[in-house]
């Protein structure tokens, strides 16, 4: 036994040893999961994946801008708690975590892009012209949203804030290299359209002119965004309009017909609807306003004739069931979901059939794009102003829940306060959001009256009219007043 | 050639484990009993001087033990925590029969916190609080934190909501960290247990985000069977040797490993009844929509016994609490068994090992910030208005018809609810202790904590139907494992010297430990109701979590005694972490103190009569948190993406990532007062934490994400105070009283820069808990509206101070009485100071069930739609008292020579049975998620859709044989 005991107490020093000599070897050794810089530009063909990665960064960047701006515009209100409760105010607040949101989100595109071209490209000779000229547009496409959306945006990390003209500016070049280095043909006329889109911003008729006309003829041209619900990246107001177990938003009741424009069939997680980033409505929308504004009445009414005949009324539409919408999300007192009629505003005539019956059948919504404007309305225009209303309200409901009606409305985000710490070359009044004076408060851009005797539901306010009367404003109608 | 050492490492630890028996050559008998009451001391020590055999007295307090003829003039060590350690010389006696005393002071009670081995406390200049196996079983709870919330004087333990296994807020001396948990860490037999206190990385989510409702904590289902002693010791000087994340204190847990000579088994069950806290809830009626009366019952078997040299000790656990919510939606089921075994392997080494093993499974309801449906939301909030077909929202105006209307939907939507988490973990330790010389002990501890907890949430199309939304084949199955591995090796030794007046204590040490993290998450979409694997789904999809880290210390201390009254305590711990940046090398962590007890002193006998004992400690020391694993470096993330890889910007990286150093300065008295029949324990500290990890968001034009850096400084410092007294003290009754009082004051002394960020909460515009320069960690902001004298809002401040969430005093109280064989015991907590929002208030207003205190004009005028602009209407001060459990225990002891029953003791506790707050909401059932993160800080303070922890009233039957 004692000799147990003895080779016990030997045993007991070796396991000890061993244990020492364990700590030494193995046990100290630590997987890193992570996939660093080095090792990335290191190995072959990195600038697929970092292109691929772009476009996930695209997705990303418009469920930020298409959320936001949905909401400050008087296209969407948030009738429940999920997602921004003052955009609809409007009010716009530097300190606004979704103003932080949205800033990065652009940068976060600006500076892959940068990285792409910089550090990727020269790492991946494997790269297609075409796919560098993805990754130029996609540079664009941030530029061009920076001077859209915001009052001013620095273009590097923490530079100096530029102002809207010198994003345009830089987006433009951005889209010329993209045009001219792009071996896809209908990617070009893509890029094309979002050149011309940069010159509308930039007030150039002539440009806007020149570079949407020879797009008049592709009148199917769409140039999606595309989503991933199995990988997280789904389309965040296809959630809030129809994959939510409750729709957050509701639409102007005028603009009901148009939701939901994105929705799911059979799960939501694979059936992610795209958001249109550009698409041929655009061209001639653009066309139509620089005639306008060049004084040339007729042709502005010929574009729009094609625009709503071949274009629009070609675009598919699709049913789909919709019967648990409920309109009742809390926050105001809503309309029904069964067809009433609605006055765009007080004294206005009551329109018919653009409040859908969704509790019997199912509706017929409008995949890409619809409108309740009809030729006769375009025929019947009798002056300039008419049918500068009449672009409004098409630009409204074509681009309807693709985040457009904000900056046609001249409203600008500031910039965020986590870069207002973080960068001294921004100044105070870089925080201060932009609302021209036209636009009213205390949530009138989304209120309205329901009677339920007549079953009439009256818009207090039509912005497009107020737009119209405002035409001169600086923020807005930039071929009109250049 | 690794596995061929593991596989050795293995046998040789089989082999070591093999009984042996040495030869006994004079038996000695005895019992060992409390001097007042002559109770017998179940679980005392008697150990021979010197040498590694001693035994442990039984149920009946017999104890049997074994000298070999080699032992010359034996003395034993007679200890048991609480009292007076007892040398007593052997001569020729066969018999010894040991009366202890109470120690009020504790100053000779040897604890193993903080020094790698055993030191009494007199030696020590920090302050360490030891629960024994008396208190333990006089607090029945199924779980650590909950055992502990009023057992430690100077620590805060708050569990922040009634669904089972919930996430516990622990937190001693302030919170140090604006990034990092506030949980301590825990030790068991010396092998470090996984602490996890937040929701995991991958994890079911019921709550909108993880961070917005309730999680599990891996604290829930630590066996709190068979513990001989818990000892706990706050962060500063006296976890310095622990080093880099032991920043918020030890919890050391001593299980038992043997009894005496005899076998003794032990039965218990407890069995009663749970009722729902219905007192913070608006509605009368909720309760009848989600709430119900649950059953509870608990059986547990221990055996102890040993023979000779060798000792076991095994306890089998079950449990099953039904809980108070509809359905049993809240029920735990558990099972665990621990055992633990020592044997002296001749005169100089011993080896001990534990084992433990436990299943236990929680059901779990959608709460927080889940939306959709959410019971609590739905009734208390008022959303039921806009849920569903939509219902009048004012519960208890409601017709008996439009009740039944609801209650029928609610629920039914409670029911449909299948969610749950499993867990089995199993953790063992094993030490050998090898004493070559009597004054020199090398101990070698090596062991494992490996936890599997999987989340599975099964969301049916019915359930999706009945609560509304655009659904077609939308049911789902998510399932979310976490597997844990947490290795601890550790080598130390300690040697004293005595050298005329002087003791000279040395400690030296080394210590590994590793976590393995592994998470996956795979689930099912579009699945047919039914369905309980994802195997039937339409689309499958899955993603993976890994995080490791080592960390290798290695430490030294010197405690130099002079005269056994003064004593200088001086260490230091090197560490280097896996987690550290690359230019990161060592850290190190220095500690210095000392303790002086003036009441041995000649100058000091006048004043005995009144100041019966005093001691004098102070000390400076640092204690270090580690940070995340990988976070140090840059990298590229990629994830899939319209079938194929995206990359994008990760991590951006910091090459100096280095541990968060808390230097806290301390200073106590502990006086004892009219022989110690008043005992005060008070001392002041300064904890300043340096190199603060703060996730710092950059400039978005950086196109960056967060990373995180050291750029923080944070403040902590109070006053603590533990008094206890004993008004009472006769052979037959004693009447104890005990009151601890701290204080805290908190504030990020420099964010470093960076810009503010939530703790908890939900978007900056409505209410968050954050961190900022200035301020205290995690205080709540929101906006601020002002009400002209009309009544309707006059303005409106963004994003501005609310109240803090951490009191500025907290404590606890406890009264026992012991009267003959009957014990009563009742212990209670409180806290002031501290402010909490109640977003079921908000709601309410928002949703028209209340006004909630706005005034009339601003609804007139502006209806309800700035129920965000007035956050602070809705932002309540949370002092509250909180009675946790009152019980009485009676004891029998059948007199009978022969008897079969050794001891019988039944017993009646009420838990949480009174709770008195200044809030309409229960301050402690808030959300309170880490934004962070997983192991991200938190401090609780929103209240929304979290239920209360609910009563219970628990008999209990304990046999001895």
């Amino acid at each position: 036994m004692q000799m147990i005991t003895t080779i016990m107490k030997k045993h007991t020093f070796i396991a000890i040893t061993l244990f020492a000599s364990l700590s030494g070897c193995g046990l100290t050794d630590v997987v890193n999961p992570n996939v660093t810089d080095e090792v990335y530009l290191s190995t072959p063909q990195s600038g697929k994946s970092w292109l691929n990665g772009m476009r996930r960064q695209l997705a990303m960047t418009y469920n930020e801008v298409v959320v936001s701006t949905e909401l400050v515009s008087d296209n969407y209100f948030n009738n429940r708690t999920l997602s921004s409760k003052v955009f609809d105010i409007p009010q716009i607040d530097y300190t606004d975590l979704d103003v932080t949101n949205l800033q990065k989100e652009i940068h976060r595109l600006r500076q892959m892009a940068d990285f792409g071209l910089t550090r990727v490209l020269p790492a991946d000779p494997t790269l297609s012209a075409s796919e560098k000229a993805e990754m130029q547009f996609l540079a664009g496409v941030a530029s061009l949203l920076s001077g859209e959306l915001f009052v001013a945006l620095p273009a590097t990390a923490q530079g100096a804030a530029l102002k809207p003209v010198e994003h345009f500016n830089q987006a433009v070049s951005w889209f010329e290299q993209a045009v001219a280095t792009t071996q896809d043909a209908a990617e070009k006329q893509a890029y094309q359209l979002l050149l011309a889109r940069t010159y509308y911003q930039l007030g150039n008729r002539a440009k806007v002119v020149e570079l949407t006309t020879p797009l008049l003829t592709n009148r199917t041209l769409l140039r999606p965004v595309r989503y991933d619900g199995v990988n997280g990246v789904a389309n965040s107001i296809q959630f809030y309009v129809y994959s939510s177990t409750n729709n957050e938003f509701a639409p102007l009741p005028r603009l009901d017909f148009l939701d939901p424009k994105y929705y799911h069939i059979g799960s939501a997680t694979t059936d992610q609807r795209t958001v249109v980033l550009t698409k041929a409505e655009e061209a001639y929308l653009m066309l139509a306003e620089a005639q306008l504004g060049n004084n040339q009445p007729e042709a502005t009414r010929q574009t729009l004739l094609t625009l709503l005949i071949d274009v629009i009324a070609n675009r598919p539409r699709v049913l789909i069931d919709d019967k648990r919408e409920t309109r009742n999300g809390g926050n105001r007192a809503d309309y029904p979901t069964t067809a009433v009629q609605v006055r765009f505003s007080p004294g206005s005539i009551a329109h018919e059939g653009l409040v859908l019956d969704r509790s019997k059948q199912n509706v017929s919504v409008y995949a890409v794009s619809g409108t309740s404007v009809t030729p006769e309305q375009v025929r019947g225009a009798a002056t300039a102003d008419d049918l500068l209303y009449l672009i409004a309200l098409i630009r409204q409901e074509v681009f309807f829940a693709e985040g457009r009606r904000m900056t046609d409305l001249g409203i600008k985000f500031p910039v965020a306060q986590n870069e207002h710490l973080n960068n001294s070359a921004i100044s105070t009044t870089d925080l201060k959001a932009q609302f021209p004076a036209f636009i009213p408060t205390n949530r009138t851009l989304d209120d309205f009256t329901f009677d339920r005797a007549t079953g009439i539901v009256t818009i207090k306010v039509d912005m497009n009219q107020v737009l119209v009367r405002n035409k001169t404003a600086p923020e807005i109608f930039p071929l009109i007043n250049p | 050639m690794n596995i061929l050492k593991r596989w050795l490492a293995l046998l040789l630890m089989v082999m070591l484990w093999l009984p042996v028996t040495s030869v006994a050559q004079r038996k000695i008998s005895g019992t060992i009993q409390d001097k007042r009451t002559q109770e017998p001391l179940p679980g005392a020590v008697i150990a021979l001087q010197g040498s590694t055999i001693g035994s442990i007295a039984g149920a009946d307090g017999t104890f049997t033990i074994s000298l070999l003829d080699t032992n010359i003039d034996p003395v034993f060590r007679v200890t048991c925590v609480g009292y007076r350690p007892l040398l007593l010389p052997l001569g020729a006696a066969y018999t010894l029969d040991v009366l202890l005393e109470q120690d009020q002071t504790q100053l000779d009670e040897v604890v193993v916190t903080g020094q790698g081995l055993s030191v009494s406390k007199r030696r020590l200049s920090t302050n360490v609080v030891s629960i024994g196996e008396k208190d333990i079983e006089n607090q029945p709870s199924t779980r650590l934190d909950q055992l502990l919330q009023t057992q430690l004087p100077n620590a805060q333990i708050r569990l922040t909501g009634g669904q089972s296994g919930a996430t516990s807020i622990i937190r001693s001396r302030g919170v140090n960290s604006a990034f990092l948990s506030s949980t301590p860490i825990i030790y068991v037999d010396g092998v470090r247990l996984d602490n996890l206190n937040t929701s995991t990385n991958l994890s079911l989510n019921l709550s909108g985000s993880r961070s917005q409702g309730t999680a599990t904590s891996a604290i829930a289902d630590i066996p709190v069977e068979n513990i001989e002693k818990i000892e706990f010791i706050n962060g500063g000087a006296a976890t310095t040797l622990y080093g880099s994340d032991a920043a918020n204190g030890v919890i050391q847990i001593i299980t038992k490993k043997g009894g005496s000579e005899k076998t003794d088994v032990t039965f218990e069950t407890r069995l009663g009844a749970q009722t729902p806290t219905n007192d913070f809830l608006y509605f009368k009626r909720t309760p009848e929509l989600l709430l119900q009366n649950g059953f509870f019952q608990q059986y547990n078997l221990a055996i102890n016994g040993g023979q000779g040299p060798f000792g076991y000790s095994f306890s089998g656990n079950y449990l099953n609490s039904q809980g108070t919510l509809i359905f049993n939606q809240n029920q735990n089921q558990r099972f665990d068994f621990r055992t633990g075994f020592r044997a002296g392997l001749g005169k100089k080494v011993t080896y001990e090992s534990s084992f433990s093993f436990v299943r236990s499974n929680f059901r779990r309801v959608r709460n927080g910030n889940a939306g959709g449906y959410t019971g609590l939301w739905f009734t208390e909030s008022g959303a039921s208005l806009i849920t569903g077909p939509g219902f009048n929202n004012r519960l208890d105006e409601l017709n008996d018809t439009d009740f039944e209307r609801i209650k029928a939907y609610a629920q039914r939507a409670e029911e449909l609810q299948n969610n749950q988490t499993t867990i089995n973990r199993f953790q063992t330790s094993q030490v050998f202790k090898y004493l070559p010389l009597s004054n020199l002990t090398v101990k070698g501890t090596a062991g494992l904590d490996y936890r599997v907890q999987r989340e599975l949430g099964i969301t049916t199309n019915e359930y999706l139907h009945h609560i509304g939304g655009n659904t077609t084949g939308q049911g789902s199955i998510a399932n979310y494992d976490r597997k844990y591995l947490g290795l601890t090796l550790e080598l130390n030794g300690q040697h004293e010297a005595r050298w005329n007046q002087f003791s000279v204590l040395t400690t030296l040490g080394g210590q590994l430990f590793r976590n393995d993290d592994h998470q996956i998450e795979y689930r099912g979409d579009n699945i047919r109701d039914g369905a309980q694997t994802i195997s039937l789904a339409a689309t499958r999809s899955s993603n993976e979590y890994l995080a490791q880290v080592v960390n290798y210390g290695v430490y030294v201390q010197e405690n130099i005694g002079y005269q056994d009254k003064l004593f200088i305590d001086v260490g230091l711990r090197g560490d280097g972490n896996s987690a550290f940046g690359k230019n990161i090398g060592v850290q190190y962590y220095p500690k210095v103190g000392f303790s002086y007890i003036p009441s041995v002193e000649k100058y000091f006998q006048p004043v005995q009569r009144v100041v019966s004992s005093a001691k004098i400690r102070a000390n400076i020391g640092e204690a270090g948190n580690f940070p995340t694993p990988f976070a140090n470096e840059r990298t590229v993330q990629l994830v899939g993406f319209q079938n194929d890889q995206a990359a994008f910007f990760g991590q951006a990286g910091n090459a100096d990532l280095r541990p968060e150093k808390t230097r806290t300065i301390e200073a106590g008295v502990e006086l004892g007062f009219f022989k110690n029949r008043i005992l005060l324990n008070t001392g002041f500290y300064h904890s300043l934490t340096r190199d603060a990890l703060f996730v710092v968001p950059p400039a978005p034009s950086t196109g960056e994400n967060n990373q995180l850096r050291n750029i923080g400084r944070i403040l902590n410092r109070g006053f603590e105070i533990n008094t206890t007294l004993i008004p009472v003290q006769t052979k037959e009754l004693e009447v104890r009283v005990r009151f601890a009082l701290n204080t805290l004051h908190n504030e990020v002394l420099s964010s470093g820069g960076a810009a503010p960020f939530n703790l908890n909460g939900f978007s900056a515009r409505t209410i968050q808990t954050v961190v900022q320069e200035g301020y205290p960690i995690g205080f709540l902001r929101g906006n601020v509206g002002v009400f002209g004298p009309e009544g309707t809002l006059q303005s409106t401040t963004v994003q501005s101070y609310l109240g803090t969430t951490l009191p500025t005093l907290f404590g606890n109280l406890g009264l026992n009485v012991q009267y003959k064989s009957w014990a009563f015991f009742a212990n209670a907590d409180y806290q002031r100071g501290a402010y909490a929002n109640s977003f079921d208030r908000q709601f309410r207003f928002n949703y028209g069930v209340d006004n909630e205190g706005v005034p009339q004009a601003e609804i007139d005028k502006n209806k309800r739609t700035n129920w965000l602009n007035f956050t602070n209407i809705f932002t309540e001060k949370t002092d509250f008292l909180k009675v946790r459990v009152i019980g009485v225990n009676y004891k029998v002891r059948p007199k009978l020579r022969d008897r079969r029953i050794r001891t019988l003791s039944v017993g009646f506790t009420a838990e949480n049975p009174f709770n008195f707050a200044t809030s309409s909401f229960d301050p402690e059932a808030t959300i309170s998620g880490a934004a962070q993160g997983q192991g991200g800080a938190t401090t609780g303070g929103i209240s929304y859709a979290t239920y209360s922890v609910s009563r219970q009233f628990v008999g209990t039957l304990r046999i001895q044989f």
